[in-house]
């Protein structure tokens, strides 16, 4: 028997039991749409937790940091872990590792003609900070060869304000200063009573330009970057300035090339927990969001079982079904089968028979039953929605694929012992059955 | 010269009953000339069916060979079975069997679908074999909207379309009146005429064993005697041609 006839063989025989037919296939559709909507609600949730995670930063990168220690001035622990240039580029030579760049967090202000800005800067390597993850919601991110070049804090905007103005005036930010972001007149200086009376006039404020702004979603978005070279190179003028006015800075005196913190960008996701403990082993503090997304998974990951558990038991039960049906319908059809094999069916052309009408059943479930579980997963996230939280089902292309292709062997599973059992009726005694 | 197609030799079948042993086919030697009408007649009970069962491979010989064509048919396994079944055999039962959910046509194609026979050829052949039986204007009727003789003549078709050399008919009007009963009989002789096939009916009814050329008296499970039939046969090709316009 061709493959074309034994799928109109089989769809006619189903056809002329259409309630019986009906009800199996019922159970399909409710037993594959419970399992797809169950493990649906199990990827949203690890979405979900994805997204949010992925706004805190990347989780390509490891933050390291120099243990904090108390003891800084008595040189106790001589090999405490150090974050220089020699260090830095052993870190760089870490199989996996896609980039590497110190941070140097420092305070200095913005200028822009009246208006003030005081901000954190962070430094960093310029050719890194895209690498790195950070965004910006307008202009650019830092480059290579960028010299006395911003990316402006999110908080820019708003937070200029005029210094000769009282503080209590500036405090309910009713100031609503416009700035130009990319106007040509920003300047920075590290004097920091600069535009009020006390104010320092031998420190002249350096010409800057800004080349973007901090996207306020992203990571560390409060805070302005600038190329660690100009960074280091104002720090080292601050320093100079000082000690010729007679200022001693305590305890932050920094040595140029030694950092307390930075950013490891890792080409390949797995590699990341690899890294992190290779660079816990040098001495260094270092975590990473796929610590979080890690104990997000793994209770998502339990979740998603025992959903799926439940989901498989009601299509264990559909299969029980199908195997019913398959089975009443053998005795019933004895004669029928009995015939065939008399006018020269062979054995596997019954088995074919009886297993495509299984299978079909299984088919026939499993796509309505995936077209149910895409109005159950829209129907429950418009019910999350409305209740503020966020999508808490979704169902890949994937999922309804395999959806269809699991209740369909469900069905040739299920029918196999009875297709068996067919080919073993003898063609004599069914077809005197009557 | 005349051809032995089908050879039975010294063929046995003994069933159990508890601790009797009953032989149905009691050592039971025959062959079949090619293109002979041989009719076993004989009470129920007597075995003629189930000589005609061990014939068609349907059951297994106690003992015995069953020698068709050259092949043995008692030594073939299912599957080998199905496939001689396919290519060398008719049958016509006393109950129709067809199949419910088909109509006549698709009934008549059955075979040829087991067969692999693509579409349009089986439906042109099926529906040549309708027109030989004149039911051509019933073919897409279901077998519940024909008459006894009616589904009959669909079953003869289906076991005639695949042309097979030798066709097995089991009290093929048993259930049926006496006029439908002459127009079966009539048609059956007429089909296996036209290709020279070997046509072999078992019943119980003296009247259709006039018919046959050659009457085999069963009793017992043994072959009781043999009566050849020199008068002329009863049936005519106009005969069938007269019976389908008579359908009409």
């Amino acid at each position: 028997m061709s493959g074309f006839d034994l799928i109109k063989m089989a769809l006619r025989n189903l056809w002329k039991r259409k309630l019986r037919t009906f009800l199996t296939v019922l159970g399909v559709i409710i037993g594959t749409a419970s399992i797809v909507v169950m493990i649906s609600v199990g990827i949203g949730m690890n979405e979900g937790y994805k997204n949010q995670i992925e706004k805190m930063g990347s989780l390509y990168v490891i933050n390291l940091n120099v243990p904090y220690s108390y003891d800084d001035s008595n040189n106790k622990n001589k090999d405490k872990a150090k974050l220089d240039t020699a260090t830095l580029e052993e870190l760089r030579q870490i199989e996996g590792v896609e980039a590497v760049t110190p941070m140097l967090q420092e305070y200095f202000i913005l200028i822009d003609g009246r208006n003030i800005f005081d901000t954190s800067i962070i430094g960093i390597l310029p050719e890194t900070m895209e690498l790195m993850g950070f965004k910006v919601s307008t202009g650019r991110t830092l480059q290579e060869g960028d010299s006395m070049a911003v990316v402006l804090s999110s908080y820019a905007r708003e937070e200029f304000y005029n210094p000769k103005l009282s503080w209590q005036y500036r405090w309910n930010g009713s100031q609503n200063i416009e700035i130009d972001p990319y106007g040509d007149k920003f300047q920075l200086t590290y004097d920091y009573s600069y535009g009020t009376k006390s104010m320092d006039k031998s420190i002249k404020p350096k010409k800057i330009e800004i080349v973007g702004e901090m996207d306020q979603n992203g990571q560390n978005s409060y805070a302005t970057f600038m190329p660690l070279g100009d960074v280091e190179k104002i720090v080292a003028e601050r320093e100079k300035h000082q000690k010729a006015a007679g200022q001693t800075n305590n305890g932050n005196k920094k040595k140029k090339g030694v950092y307390d913190q930075a950013m490891v960008k890792v080409r390949d996701m797995k590699d990341v927990e690899r890294i992190q403990q290779e660079i816990k082993d040098m001495g260094f503090e270092a975590s990473s969001l796929v610590d979080y997304l890690k104990q997000a998974q793994e209770t998502s990951k339990m979740l998603q079982m025992v959903l799926g558990a439940i989901g498989a038991i009601s299509l264990f039960v559909a299969a029980i079904g199908i195997a019913n049906t398959m089975v009443m319908s053998i005795y019933e059809r004895t004669r029928e089968i009995g015939v065939m094999k008399v006018i020269g069916a062979t054995i596997p052309d019954i088995r074919r028979l009886f297993l495509t009408e299984a299978a079909f059943i299984g088919l026939l479930g499993g796509m309505v039953g995936v077209i149910l579980s895409y109005a159950s997963s829209k129907i429950i996230n418009m019910v999350s929605m409305n209740m503020g939280r966020e999508t808490i089902s979704l169902i890949p292309i994937w999922l309804g694929l395999l959806g269809i292709v699991f209740a369909t062997f469900v069905g040739v599973a299920a029918g196999f012992f009875p297709a068996v059992r067919a080919t073993k009726l003898s063609a004599l005694a069914a077809i005197k059955t009557e | 010269m005349s051809e032995d197609i089908i050879k039975l030799r010294s063929l046995k079948k003994i069933y159990r009953m508890g601790d009797e042993r009953i032989a149905a086919v009691n050592n039971v030697s025959l062959n079949f000339e090619k293109g002979t009408v041989t009719c076993l007649l004989g009470k129920s009970g007597s075995g003629k069916s189930t000589l005609l069962n061990l014939i068609s491979g349907l059951e297994k010989p106690s003992k015995g060979e069953i020698i068709i064509h050259g092949f043995h048919v008692e030594r073939m396994n299912e599957n080998q079975l199905a496939k001689f079944r396919q290519q060398y055999i008719g049958f016509v039962f006393q109950s129709y069997n067809l199949l419910g959910n088909l109509t006549a046509l698709e009934n008549v194609t059955l075979p040829l679908i087991f067969k692999r026979v693509g579409l349009k050829e089986r439906n042109d052949r099926a529906m040549d074999m309708l027109k030989a039986v004149g039911l051509e204007k019933r073919a897409h009727h279901k077998p519940s909207q024909l008459s006894g003789g009616q589904q009959q003549r669909v079953s003869i078709a289906r076991a005639f379309v695949n042309n097979p050399e030798i066709v097995f008919a089991d009290e093929p009007t048993g259930n049926l009146d006496t006029k439908t009963t002459y127009q079966m009989m009539d048609l059956m002789m007429g089909l296996s005429a036209r290709n020279r096939q070997t046509l072999i009916i078992v019943t119980h009814d003296m009247e259709i064993s006039a018919y046959a050329q050659r009457i085999v008296h069963i009793s017992d499970g043994k072959i009781e005697n043999i009566v050849y039939n020199d008068k002329n046969i009863k049936h005519s090709g106009e005969l069938v041609k007269a019976q389908g316009e008579a359908v009409k």
